[in-house]
């Protein structure tokens, strides 16, 4: 080995621990804040970014409707036409995989990216 | 000389062409798809697979959703379906008439006197008379909650004279079931949709899906791994979640089925008290052991049957029953957030 | 003439054995293609002592040949386009005449994973995978320190049994 190989390898070596650094800096820095996507039928409506305080009026053609509140990090549906109620008195949500659900209107609040466990699916 | 230069330059072509190639090559990589539908088991219903377009994928979907649609409308209780002899037929024809069946239906009710036994009557596909007065009951109370009402004691002690699993005569040679005791009925809440997910998990594999993962408002089920080997990862909800959130806990699948039974989804509350959609078949009365509990089994009508069953049991009860079963794992979740597993249930907790 | 043949011969086996080797060996870093290198040692050889010419048909049969053999069209792509990066610019390299075989190595080696992984990108149209780049530059110099120390070893023992190939 030459010593011109020796400051080849630690030019690499340098590279990559510089590459590194950068990399998770610009992952560190981008990564996505939460958001409660919106849809109906298993067509996107839109997405919320939970810090930001707001209130959604889901609109369905038929006249029904959800009210989505998003408030201190949290999406909650606090009023809605559906008879049964069960997307109502859902707990508010807020780490990714959760949803609310209005099985009569066929609307699906689910959060997205953000803090928790990334899963594939979910039983309750 | 400038022969080694005409050398680098087509060493530098072949790497661009590599590259355009690749761009072409790529249709042979698996992309992951998902889909959703509402109007099945009541239930929002989702499968997720991989397949190398999303035509392909379309296709298998429709193709499950259609075989779903045909085992919803043959175990639906509150609804005919023309030119379908379903459980409804069975329940309008008890007394009467045997009622020529689907062997699907035959299969499915086989499963749920093989449960019964299993279980000693904690899991009753016969108990259909009482459930439905819960039913109109729990549907009333969360229509109008100020005038929430209990189902009285007599009524439900009249209803649960008529849930004696012996009374269903099945006939497979001629593929007929009857009930004997005309004010019987059939509810098959506890097992249909797990016995169905099963199914389509054994038709995915027919038509060609590796890695397909079911979810039928809770039961789930996975067909093989990912697509890239690794196991497919369920959340399992806490109930406690009101001050927790999101999911504490999550297992790991392989071509294995996950179901949970809890009290927090359907329930409807009296005078404060919260009364959840499973009865107790020994008590005639909402289960109120714990919160909820969650089944892993390699079959998803097991799995299904067993989560209703340990929901009607005692945690210590429940935990010598799963320990006395192969390959059934379950996992508790109690009241105060405590958590009791199985000796082999691995779960994945967050940190 | 006849002895030429034969070495190249010899290597191009030797190559293959190495893919093949390669190809047993349960390395998984999630990315298609992503090895460790073990035939570059022949190419390497077959660079010091043969010339630029033979390297290069021997690592484009090499990999044609292995790709049929153990894996796929897209696994050949992968494989073709880490091979002729880290053969070009071990080529470079070796004019620049600044390194000793090993640093010759340790570049292909380097730019065999970053020619996988430009690809990868390419194929599966993910930018996300850049963030395996530094673990692929550094299991690159080390795979190419090893296999150069190696080739090195081969190249001086083989020069004086069977004497200068190349041009």
């Amino acid at each position: 080995m030459k010593k011109n190989d020796v400051i080849l390898i630690a030019g690499i070596l340098l590279f990559a621990l510089a590459a590194f650094g950068g990399l998770s800096w610009y992952s560190a820095a981008s990564t996505q804040k939460a958001e409660a996507v919106v849809e109906i039928d298993g067509q996107e409506q839109g997405h919320y970014p939970l810090e930001q305080d707001t209130t959604v009026d889901i609109q369905l053609v038929d006249g029904s409707y959800n009210l989505l509140e998003i408030k201190d990090g949290k999406a909650d549906i606090i009023e809605a036409s559906c008879p049964d109620k069960i997307c109502v008195n859902h707990h508010p949500v807020s780490k990714r995989g959760e949803s609310l659900v209005c099985l009569p209107n066929k609307v699906v609040v689910e959060i997205k990216n953000g803090e928790g466990m990334e899963v594939d699916g979910t039983t309750h | 000389m400038k022969k080694k230069y005409i050398m680098v330059a087509v060493l530098a072509a072949v790497i661009i062409l590599a590259g355009v190639v690749s761009k072409y090559s790529s249709q042979g990589e698996l992309e992951r798809y998902e889909t959703t539908f509402f109007d099945i088991f009541d239930t929002v219903t989702s499968i997720t697979g991989y397949a190398k377009s999303e035509e392909i994928f379309a296709g298998q979907a429709e193709l499950l959703q259609k075989r779903m649609q045909h085992y919803h409308e043959m175990f639906d209780i509150y609804h005919t379906y023309e030119g379908v002899n379903n459980i409804k037929t069975i329940n309008d024809a008890a007394g009467v008439e045997p009622v020529k069946v689907d062997g699907e239906i035959i299969s499915l009710l086989k499963l749920g006197q093989e449960m019964y036994q299993k279980t000693g009557g904690k899991l009753n596909i016969a108990y259909g008379s009482v459930l439905s007065v819960w039913h109109e009951y729990r549907e009333a109370g969360i229509l109008e909650p100020e005038n929430a009402q209990l189902p009285p004691e007599s009524l439900l002690k009249e209803r649960a004279g008529h849930t004696d699993m012996q009374k269903i005569v099945i006939d497979e040679g001629a593929s007929t079931v009857f009930l004997e005791d005309p004010q019987m009925r059939l509810d098959v809440g506890s097992i249909g949709k797990g016995y169905a997910v099963q199914r389509l998990a054994e038709y995915a594999q027919e038509i060609g899906m590796e890695h397909v993962l079911f979810s039928v408002g809770g039961n789930v089920c996975a067909v093989g791994d990912k697509a890239d080997g690794t196991p497919w990862r369920v959340g399992v909800e806490d109930p406690n979640a009101e001050w927790q959130g999101g999911y504490r806990q999550a297992v790991d699948i392989v071509g294995e089925c996950l179901v949970t039974s809890g009290d927090y989804q359907r329930y409807y509350e009296v005078d404060g008290k919260r009364y959840c959609h499973i009865i107790n078949p020994d008590t005639g009365m909402p289960s109120e052991y714990f919160p909820s509990v969650t089944v892993l089994a390699k079959d998803s009508g097991m799995a299904d049957a067993l989560s209703t069953s340990l929901f009607n049991m005692e945690l210590e009860e429940g935990l010598a029953f799963v320990e006395s079963i192969e390959d059934v794992e379950a996992m508790w979740i109690m009241e105060d957030g405590e958590i009791h597993c199985s000796s082999g249930f691995k779960v994945n907790e967050e940190e | 003439m006849a002895k030429k043949a034969a070495y190249m011969g010899m290597l191009t086996a030797l190559a293959f054995v190495f893919s093949y080797i390669e190809s047993l060996l349960p390395i998984n870093l999630g990315i298609p293609g992503v090895k460790l290198g073990l035939a570059n040692l022949v190419v390497i050889v077959a660079l010091y002592t043969m010339g630029l010419r033979a390297a290069f048909t021997l690592s484009l049969v090499r990999i044609i040949l292995a790709g049929f053999t153990f894996g796929n069209p897209a696994s050949m792509v992968y494989s073709l386009a880490g091979g002729m990066l880290s053969l070009l610019v071990m080529v470079l390299g070796r004019k620049a005449k600044l390194f000793s075989v090993t640093g010759v190595s340790v570049l292909g080696g380097v730019f065999h994973n970053v020619g996988q992984i430009l690809v990868a990108m390419l194929v599966m149209e993910n930018a996300n995978l850049a963030y395996y780049l530094p673990v692929l530059v550094l299991s690159g110099t080390a795979a190419g320190v090893l296999i150069g120390i190696m080739a090195a070893i081969l190249v001086k023992r083989l020069k004086k049994a069977i004497g200068d190939l190349g041009y």
